[in-house]
């Protein structure tokens, strides 16, 4: 059984999303833990969801990084184990140092509710093994979530294949109009060096089954069994 | 002894500030020759510390390790004894 603990902060809204998305994934069960007594101790995998902690107060994601929760997750990352953040929990990553790269208001100054598209740029990750290439369409729903960084980040990240996702039309195409927030290179989501922190703004957990609209954020969460047990049909191991 | 740090916190030169671009153009529409806004914001803090290389310090790890995210932002600061006035 993959043990997931989804962390729950002052103001985090996503964590019983995310549970109810992995209750349908086989091998998986997940606890919600509270940010000030989370311990990761004796789980597989770390989610950090969506919301708007401590009320996006000072930056997105920046009151947070202080949290007893973030500094066990920054041990249980250093650890090697997975950990995933979605939209203010993909702010949280980058604030915290863990994820390179800042969000910043989205261009146009839109808070941005929508379905979007984006493709696979890397299945080197556990979340996207086996999914190279593919369009995943899932919803956004953000007003932070532009992903900036210096140019020698940004080269880096290209470089060394750390841009997961990005956002793309339906056909595949990195299109200005295919960014719904600005985001440098159309990026909607990096991993870090070590490939097993990955951080999108999309939400995976809003499309995991048909009722809701979709199911391509099914195909991410599900890729956490197989990756944990050596069965992932691609390069991470 | 009691100090007061006035911190500003403002995007880099080369981070694009929606908000400031918003201003602009609203000044602009006041019929003003307004050029350029950039906006940011103000903490002040009143806190304990022993000395003031100790304050001054204290002032630094606030800027670093919250207030300012050094991949968008930079920070200045001034810092006084006593309470805000």
């Amino acid at each position: 059984m993959t043990r997931v603990a989804i962390l729950r902060y002052p103001g985090t809204w996503s964590e019983r999303d995310f549970q109810h998305a992995l209750s349908l994934v086989p091998g998986v069960e997940s606890d919600i833990l509270w940010h000030e007594d989370a311990d990761l101790a004796g789980y597989d995998v770390a989610i950090v969801p969506g919301g708007f902690t401590y009320g996006d107060y000072v930056r997105a994601g920046a009151i947070a990084k202080l949290s007893p929760a973030t500094h066990a997750l920054r041990r249980f990352a250093d650890a090697g184990k997975l950990v995933l953040g979605s939209c203010n929990g993909f702010q949280i990553l980058c604030e915290a140092g863990l994820l390179p790269g800042a969000l910043v208001r989205n261009r146009g100054l839109e808070f941005r509710c929508d379905w979007v598209h984006m493709r696979v740029e890397s299945d080197t990750t556990p979340w996207t093994a086996g999914l190279h290439g593919a369009i995943l369409r899932m919803p956004i729903a953000h007003g932070e979530g532009c992903w900036v960084a210096d140019d020698e980040t940004l080269a880096d990240v290209e470089a060394r294949g750390q841009v997961v996702f990005r956002y793309t039309d339906e056909r595949g195409g990195v299109t200005a109009s295919a960014n719904p927030n600005g985001s440098l290179a159309n990026i909607a989501g990096v991993c870090n060096e070590g490939r097993n922190v990955v951080g999108l703004m999309p939400h995976p957990e809003r499309c995991s089954e048909a009722l809701l609209g979709g199911t391509d954020g099914y195909r991410v969460l599900a890729n956490l069994a197989p990756a944990l047990a050596g069965t992932a049909p691609a390069l991470y191991r | 002894m009691t100090f007061t740090a006035t911190i500003r916190v403002f995007p880099k030169s080369e981070v694009r500030d929606p908000q400031g671009e918003a201003v602009r153009g609203a000044l602009r529409s006041l019929g003003l020759a307004v050029s350029d806004v950039r906006t940011g914001k103000e903490i002040v803090v009143t806190f304990e510390a022993e000395d003031e290389p100790m304050a001054l310090d204290a002032v630094s790890r606030m800027g670093r390790e919250l207030l300012a995210n050094p991949v968008i932002e930079v920070y200045e600061f001034s810092l006084n004894k006593g309470v805000p006035v």
